[in-house]
């Protein structure tokens, strides 16, 4: 409770409130400008927190996350496209309702079902992280390379079309992270002879490279386009009998977000769309679903809000990112000096509990924006796209060069970038290649104390039931989507030859 | 009996050579790596991390020419991205990029952040130069500033230093 408290107190200081209201701005325009995403911001940001004391860095960063989820609404509604992937599923009923008049209406519960969420899904995250990192405070090395490992697997699942692609480019990630000096032997490891590679690869201009270069090259082809928008808004909260109409909705969907967004490597966007579904099941007028339902707008929001609480939870618990932009929240940590996981709540209990305050005030925060400036904040898709993209050019070479005010960075930025393009051309992920970069130096370090421990003999893993339970869910993790997609197919091409029989 | 074509996946197959191309040069590089002391010797060498790595990236590569078969949506699907051949505007931006990278040694980073803000616009046909010419100046000056002066980040003044450091 004394933390909790101290928590507050810090993050109620004036400096760190205008620092979190700074993260809910840009969280909110990042949010609601489609191609924009809360990954790239928060990588964009990382550089300027760099700067800052470790409190307020973090409690800016989680404030975006929050605003970043939710503002993806507002373009959602208002244009027919989203701002962000988890927003998809508001559009489905988001936009008929705007164009029928009820824009405001809309708006007013994507806000009230979003701050829903997040405070539920927070409630959660104060509860269970402190649970979860004592469990795993038990853990050696064995047992924290064995979730690692377990981790890892859950690249498979992640957002993509391919659970192979997604590893490959996870096992890439990690490759990358074994680039400089190994650090038992003191041995250099694919440096080529360049001095800047000995100290590894940092992570800040990897993350701006493959989130926000590639995005502009995808971009590059269509900067010319504009939206088609709704221009008539009053905001108004919704009434007494939408609030009944969702109330189980909210509910519901709460829970939902927060288990999805524990889940390692699942995100608000997997969420969002369940808690769509599900509202959609129980819905009395399941026929108004698509047409400009209260549920169809409740149900999503409520669920990818509250994945952001729980996406924190594994996160901070465990130095598994729960989503793309924890394992980028997950980098800054790191650059700050924070290391996440079981040892976070004992040695620096503190950073938790600003997390979670800076995540509520965020919340409550974007409770404003949302009622009284959607309106302002949809009119930032008027820039265009011929001027933001350059402007994000521009924040990203600054950034990626500030990082270790060093020129090779910015050259690992635009590298990162191209290669980036090119693997999301071909199915590969930006996120699984971050989550291997950031664990990547955790399985070395943790496999080889495991060898020392074991004095080499691998079958010793086996010895442990922690280890044994991680290993079963790897293996489950990894085959348990492409089995479940075979069966499918395999049920299909079954069904055809019955059905001309 | 299906074709043999049908069950591979011709852009997946050149993809999965290019990887297996890209593991094999970086294998090659794994023997160079330096030789251990004997103080060390009881450990993992530091070889053996990376070359589990390229190991594991290969043999899920040689899976990839054969990945539509148990992927929803089959060929479809994995090809989504890649139907549409790169578009000269989005080479052009890159080689942009690559020029204004290869300028900031030169020119140091507050030119060359004015040059991207007006050459990316021009290039994607922005002709509006009443809002173009304020933006390439002052966003760059604004964004310069910030690191520069609240940050207290050092940037290379580049030739121009004398007027611009």
């Amino acid at each position: 409770m004394d933390f909790l408290i101290h928590g507050f107190g810090q993050v109620l200081e004036p400096f760190n409130l205008a620092v979190i209201l700074i993260g809910v701005l840009v969280g909110v325009m990042v949010g609601a400008l489609p191609g924009l995403s809360s990954p790239m911001a928060v990588a964009l940001l990382i550089p300027f927190t760099l700067t800052l004391d470790a409190v307020p860095a973090v409690a800016m960063l989680a404030a975006l996350y929050c605003a970043g989820t939710f503002g993806g609404s507002i373009t959602a509604i208002l244009i027919n496209a989203p701002g962000a992937p988890p927003a998809v599923a508001t559009a489905f009923d988001g936009y008929p309702m705007a164009k029928r008049g009820e824009a405001g209406r809309a708006l007013g519960m994507a806000t009230v079902a979003s701050v829903t969420g997040g405070v539920f899904s927070l409630t959660v995250f104060l509860l269970a992280t402190p649970l979860l990192a004592r469990l795993a405070l038990q853990f050696r090395p064995q047992e924290y390379f064995a979730l690692t490992l377990f981790a890892l697997s859950m690249l498979a699942s992640i957002s993509g079309r391919s659970s192979i692609r997604n590893l490959i480019a996870g096992a890439i990630g990690i490759l990358l992270g074994t680039v400089g000096v190994h650090l038992v032997s003191g041995v250099e490891r694919f440096t080529f002879g360049i001095a800047e590679l000995t100290d590894g690869i940092h992570f800040v201009p990897v993350l701006i490279g493959l989130f926000a270069m590639s995005e502009l090259l995808a971009q590059s082809s269509t900067a010319s386009l504009a939206y088609e928008r709704v221009t008539s808004i009053v905001i108004k909260l919704p009434s007494k009998a939408d609030f009944l109409k969702v109330r189980w909705t909210l509910l519901r969907s709460s829970c939902i977000g927060t288990f999805i967004g524990i889940l390692p490597a699942e995100g608000s966007t997997v969420a969002a769309i369940i808690g769509y579904n599900e509202a959609r099941r129980f819905s009395k007028d399941k026929a108004e679903f698509g047409k400009g339902a209260i549920e169809g707008i409740a149900g999503p929001e409520a669920a990818n809000n509250a994945a952001t609480g729980g996406a924190m939870v594994p996160t901070l618990a465990l130095g598994i990112p729960g989503s793309a932009t924890t394992a980028v929240i997950l980098a800054a940590l790191v650059a700050h000096g924070v290391r996440p996981g079981p040892r976070l709540l004992s040695d620096t209990p503190e950073f938790v509990y600003v997390i979670f305050a800076a995540m509520l005030i965020a919340n409550l925060m974007f409770f404003a924006i949302g009622l009284g400036g959607a309106k302002v904040f949809s009119r930032i898709t008027l820039v265009p796209r011929t001027l933001l993209w350059p402007a994000v050019f521009v924040f990203s070479m600054v950034g990626a060069y500030s990082a270790a005010s060093s020129i090779s960075d910015v050259w690992i930025m635009l590298i990162a970038g191209l290669v980036g393009f090119v693997m999301q051309r071909h199915g590969f992920g930006a996120a699984p290649l971050v989550m291997g970069l950031i664990l990547g130096r955790l399985v070395e370090e943790s496999l080889s104390q495991s060898m020392i421990i074991f004095d080499n003999n691998w079958l010793r893993f086996f010895e442990s039931p922690i280890c044994l339970l991680f290993f079963l869910l790897t293996l489950l993790g990894l085959f348990w989507s492409p089995l479940i997609a075979a069966l499918q197919r395999l049920g299909a091409r079954r069904r055809v030859p019955d059905a001309t029989r | 009996m299906r074709p043999a074509a049908s069950w591979v996946h011709g852009p997946d197959l050149v993809l999965a050579l290019v990887v297996l191309a890209a593991c094999g040069v970086l294998y090659y590089v794994t023997t160079t790596f330096d030789a251990v002391s004997p103080l060390f010797a009881d450990n993992l060498p530091p070889s053996w991390f990376p070359r589990l790595m390229l190991w594991s990236i290969a043999v899920l590569a040689l899976a990839l020419p054969f990945e539509h078969l148990f992927v929803a949506g089959g060929r479809k699907r994995l090809d989504e991205d890649r139907t549409d051949r790169v578009k000269p505007i989005t080479l052009a931006t890159a080689g942009a990029l690559l020029i204004v990278v290869l300028a900031v040694e030169l020119v140091g980073m507050a030119l060359a952040s004015v040059l991207v803000s007006a050459l990316l616009p021009l290039l994607w046909g922005e002709r509006r130069y009443k809002v173009l010419v304020p933006f390439a100046i002052l966003f760059p000056a604004a964004v310069t500033a910030l690191f520069s002066r609240v940050l207290k980040i050092y940037f290379e003044p580049g030739l121009f230093g004398f007027w611009f450091g």
